[in-house]
């Protein structure tokens, strides 16, 4: 019996049990539970007996076991509040239109609602799977290289060895490199990036693996795997064990045995991988790979610590490293400072380190704040329909509220009657938005952009978030109309004497506001709908259309490559270069005597420019004579506009060599337009460091030229997959992104235009309900549509006049703010936009009304005289 | 049984009340349930049932001993009233009756 005693069930059913159970059965019905649980123990395990005895106490809860809970009765206010209920659930299924807009509206918000939560809550939890997160950190450092104190991600190469030397305090250190080979298992063979890691980065970053140990990393011939990799070269099977061959130069090759795989990978991460292998590789991989080079960097070098105090210390003598790397480099690499940043909270700090690894999208984090806005626009507007619509039907509700004070009720009473009511509408609106965003916007959303969002229901944030969007929203949109029908006076709404609903001036203030507000959010959308097919449009500064590129290992490669092509035809021009646009670039520092500047560089031969369509603004491109120019380099316009007027003939130092400017090349964009232009160098580039073939097609040729150009390279070189590509596509996906952005602005569009409509329709077809009888009246008098039209439309004329003078201004200016704030690179901001939504704005308000405006007309006068 | 509803699990419970006798107490009719319908149920469903027709008549109880294992608490055992026993029996006999009167389907004349 003394087992007994160690297992026992778990406590909080039986308290929710004796709460809810007549008291009569609990003894009865306790003792039963408890007779069970311990059989259950004996046979399946205590985990799952406790899982059974809770679950079937949840099932205990039913209407014949349950006690009365009359004392809930007994509760003064329990019958009012059951009176509100009713009387609010009347007053939704009398006016179905009403309701309906009312409803509709604020579900549409609280779904975007729902959505910029799901969003925020999957951008925030990226790299938080990782249990060390708040013990592993990343090295960086601070220099100052043009001006600015800028943050690195990367690391001198000898420093985290030494860091693991030198402190006790660190548990574990792990570098990471990534380079670019040729993976081959069997048939195969595919370019992959592959990451030299210390055997330590499983034991710090949480990866778990499918197969195999995390320990076999620190053989340096073991290779392990992710799964969609282990899936691409292996599908289905176990691949442990099995051999897959690197390539890592133009011959040289090193077996690896595949020794784990990982499973797949949470879904938001920035730092995961595709094979790992480990850091001593780079000793045979890479012969001139100096471990103790301190002017060559690791991509990342990450160390883990106990405490925070601990890396206090460490912090605090890392100012040794720094005169050390600063001895030994020259003074354009001299760093001021080491510091260490979380993984934690490294996703979001990623956009301000410069070169590192995690490499998060910034996109994200400014568009949390988009969805932010967008979802409280829509409440506002939902809110301000409501009101709307709230006080323009108080008449109705005069008689009630009459009665309601004369038995007794209090100015409070009345108010917290009509605040309840509009707690069961908001709460129906919340469901409804709940089920629009879980099945509408959130899926739609992860289909346009292709990921998944693992948006759960079960998630307490959710739950906390929910009730008080709920209990915000009810009381924004409840508590101006419930101020102001609870303060009529009881005696003059019996009397009938109250005029009002139509008449209070607010109202149109309200309806004003809305409307405004309405128009400036339709000017938003319209301009960044614009700006969004100006950008696709946009050109990038070059002649991308036409021009084909090729990765080359090395000249010989490249020569052969340029002979075959230069046979085609349709091959208009053929260049080498060591970089290319918008694929790499290497950084360097230039000194002017006065000032120091970091730019890109590209290597390149001198018909590059041609080639690629690059435009010459000033100055002379390179000479084409094998030799020459050695000490020249043409500029973008963006390095000539920082050098001041007249840059060419300018000389300046990198390293100890001299240089002049002797061209200036237009303005173009090498990356997205996301991105500011750098400033950037081209020089000419040696011969044996060709590492790109491009070449330029005739004109609507390209796709014939491109298959001309992978038939060429696997005759050449059948066993390394070819690598290229057309000049269009090497911003990946941004055209589709574009695609994307203008869709949803469009939706968002939709959305606002519709609600605002939903609400002015709502007002107008009550304003025109009240006037039944004074329009019967008018065509019995001999009234036309004209006559009728004009008396409807004149008061919403000077509405829609006040709304555009005040929304039109306010609206562009706006706008203009959003779109040049969101973008680094926008259209030229003209009033085209705020025209079209004002354009937009007439006809939604005409069509509104006319719509009113036949009905009056078709309405039969006779039973509109009997009306009241 | 006119006035009276008495539910199919109702029932159930009910002959297995008559069958327990005195062993007739919520979890060991549970199991014997359990184990000639072969099927899981819930103590929820056995206590409702045995509750609803407690209060309709069909059954009475009385407190019986209580065991270490039920924490000290005591049984509670059921058994079928007089009442009980002639609506089991009126409901078997109709059952019999309106089995006896069902023609012979056409397909079992063929098989066989």
């Amino acid at each position: 019996m003394n087992q007994i005693k160690n297992i026992s069930p778990p406590k909080w059913p039986l308290k929710i049990l004796r709460f809810f159970l007549k008291k009569e059965y609990l003894e009865e019905i306790e003792g039963d539970m408890e007779e069970i649980f311990y059989d259950n123990a004996e046979r399946v395990s205590l985990k799952k007996a406790r899982r059974i005895y809770s679950w079937e106490m949840i099932k205990l809860l039913r209407p014949v076991l349950v006690r009365n809970l009359d004392f809930i009765e007994r509760i003064n206010q329990y019958g009012m509040l059951k009176n509100y209920f009713k009387v609010s659930f009347r007053g939704l299924m009398k006016n179905p239109v009403n309701s309906f807009i009312n409803v509709f509206g604020l579900a549409v918000a609280i779904g975007l609602a729902v959505f910029a939560y799901g969003f925020a809550r999957w951008t925030y939890s990226t790299d938080q799977f990782h249990e060390n997160k708040n013990s592993v950190y990343l090295t960086t450092f601070f220099a100052n290289r043009d001006g600015v104190n800028q943050q690195y991600g990367t690391t001198p190469r000898p420093l985290g060895e030494m860091l693991r030397h030198d402190f006790a305090q660190i548990k574990n250190v792990c570098r990471i490199e990534d380079r670019n080979v040729v993976m081959k298992y069997e048939d195969n063979v595919f370019h992959q990036r592959v990451r030299y890691v210390d055997p330590e980065f499983l034991e710090m970053f949480s990866f778990p693996l499918k197969w195999g140990t995390a320990k076999s990393l620190e053989d340096i011939n073991s290779i392990i795997l992710s799964q969609p990799m282990s899936e691409k070269y292996f599908g289905d099977e176990n691949p442990i064990g099995r051999t897959i061959l690197m390539v890592y130069g133009k011959d040289q090759s090193k077996a690896f045995k595949v020794t784990a795989v990982a499973k797949e990978f949470p879904k938001s991460y920035t730092i995961a991988f595709g094979f790992l292998i480990n850091f001593e590789n780079f000793r045979t991989t890479d012969p001139g790979y100096d471990f103790q080079d301190w002017n060559a960097f690791v991509n990342a070098t990450f160390i883990q610590v106990d405490s925070a105090s601990d890396l206090k210390t460490i912090k605090a003598k890392m100012e040794k490293y720094a005169s050390l790397q600063n001895k030994v480099v020259k003074d354009d690499w001299a760093i001021e400072s080491f510091s260490f940043e979380p993984l934690a909270t490294l996703h979001e700090r990623s956009e301000f380190i410069k070169d590192d690894i995690s490499r998060s999208s910034k996109d994200n984090y400014t568009s949390i704040w988009f969805m932010v806005i967008i979802a409280i626009f829509m409440l506002v507007l939902a809110c301000t329909n409501y009101i709307n619509i709230a006080i323009a039907t108080a008449a109705k509700r005069l008689k009630e509220l009459g009665v309601r004070k004369s038995i007794g009720a209090t100015r409070r009473i009345v108010i917290v009657q009509f605040l309840t009511e509009n707690l069961v509408l908001t709460f129906f609106a919340l469901i409804i938005g709940l089920i629009l965003g879980y099945t509408f916007f959130i899926p739609g959303f992860e289909l346009l952009w292709d990921f998944d969002m693992d948006f759960r229901l079960i998630d307490v944030r959710l739950w906390i978030y929910l009730p008080i969007i709920l209990i915000i929203t009810s009381i924004a949109s409840g508590i101006y109309p419930a101020l102001y029908i609870s303060r009529f006076q009881v005696v003059a709404i019996l009397k009938g004497g109250v005029k009002f609903g139509q008449r209070n001036p607010l109202m149109k203030v309200f309806l004003c506001f809305q409307l405004i507000f309405a128009f400036v959010f339709i000017t938003m959308t319209v301009m960044f709908s614009q700006n969004t097919t100006y950008l696709s449009n946009r050109g990038w500064g070059y002649n991308q259309d036409d021009v084909l590129y090729a990765r080359v290992p090395d000249q010989s490669s490249f020569e052969k490559l340029s002979a075959i092509m230069s046979r085609n035809p349709d091959v208009l021009s053929i260049s080498g270069s060591e970089h290319h646009v918008g694929k790499s670039h290497t950084t360097t520092v230039l000194h002017f005597p006065d000032h120091d500047y970091e730019v890109d560089q590209l290597s390149v031969d001198p018909t590059y420019f041609e080639t690629l369509g690059l435009q010459l603004k000033g100055g002379r491109v390179f000479n084409e004579a094998e030799g020459s120019d050695q000490h020249s380099v043409i500029i973008n316009e963006t390095l000539a506009r920082t050098l001041g007027s007249d840059p060419i003939g300018r000389t300046f130092r990198i390293d100890t060599v001299q240089y002049e400017v002797i061209g200036v090349i237009k303005e173009f964009h090498s990356y997205e337009f996301t991105q500011l232009v750098r400033p950037i160098i081209f020089k000419v580039a040696d011969k044996a460091d060709y590492h790109f073939l491009s070449l330029k097609a005739r004109s609507g040729a390209d796709i014939e030229v491109y298959k001309a150009l992978q038939a060429g390279w696997s005759e050449l070189f059948p066993e390394i997959p070819f690598e290229g590509g057309l000049q269009e596509d090497v911003w990946g996906f941004y055209r589709e992104k574009i695609g994307i952005y203008k869709l949803v602005w469009r939706v968002f569009a939709f959305l606002a235009v519709s609600l605002a409509t939903l609400g002015l329709y709502g007002l107008v077809r009550l304003n025109v309900e009240g006037r039944t009888k004074e329009f019967s009246i008018r065509k019995v008098l001999g009234a036309g549509l004209k006559n009728i039209a004009s008396s409807v439309m004149s008061q919403y004329l000077i509405l829609l006049v006040v709304v555009l003078v005040v929304g039109g201004p306010l609206g562009h200016m706006s706008a203009a703010w959003l779109v040049s704030f969101a973008n680094t690179y926008h259209m030229p901001i003209t009033y085209s936009s705020v025209i079209i939504a004002i354009a937009v704005m007439i006809l939604l308000v005409l069509a509104t009304i006319s719509t009113q405006i036949t009905k009056v007309a078709k309405s039969n006068t006779v039973a509109g005289l009997k009306t009241e | 049984m006119k006035k009276t509803k008495l539910g199919e699990f109702e029932e159930l419970v009910l002959l297995t009340v008559a069958v327990l006798q005195k062993d007739a107490y919520g979890v060991e009719i549970k199991r014997e349930l359990e184990e000639r319908i072969k099927e899981k149920l819930s103590v929820g469903s056995i206590q409702s049932a045995l509750k609803r027709m407690e209060e309709k008549g069909f059954l009475t109880s009385e407190w019986g001993e209580a065991t270490q294992k039920r924490g000290g608490k005591r049984k509670r055992i059921y058994s079928a009233t007089p009442y009980a026993h002639r609506v089991l029996q009126e409901m078997k006999e109709i059952r019999a009756g309106l089995w006896s009167v069902i023609p012979q389907p056409a397909y079992v004349k063929v098989n066989y």
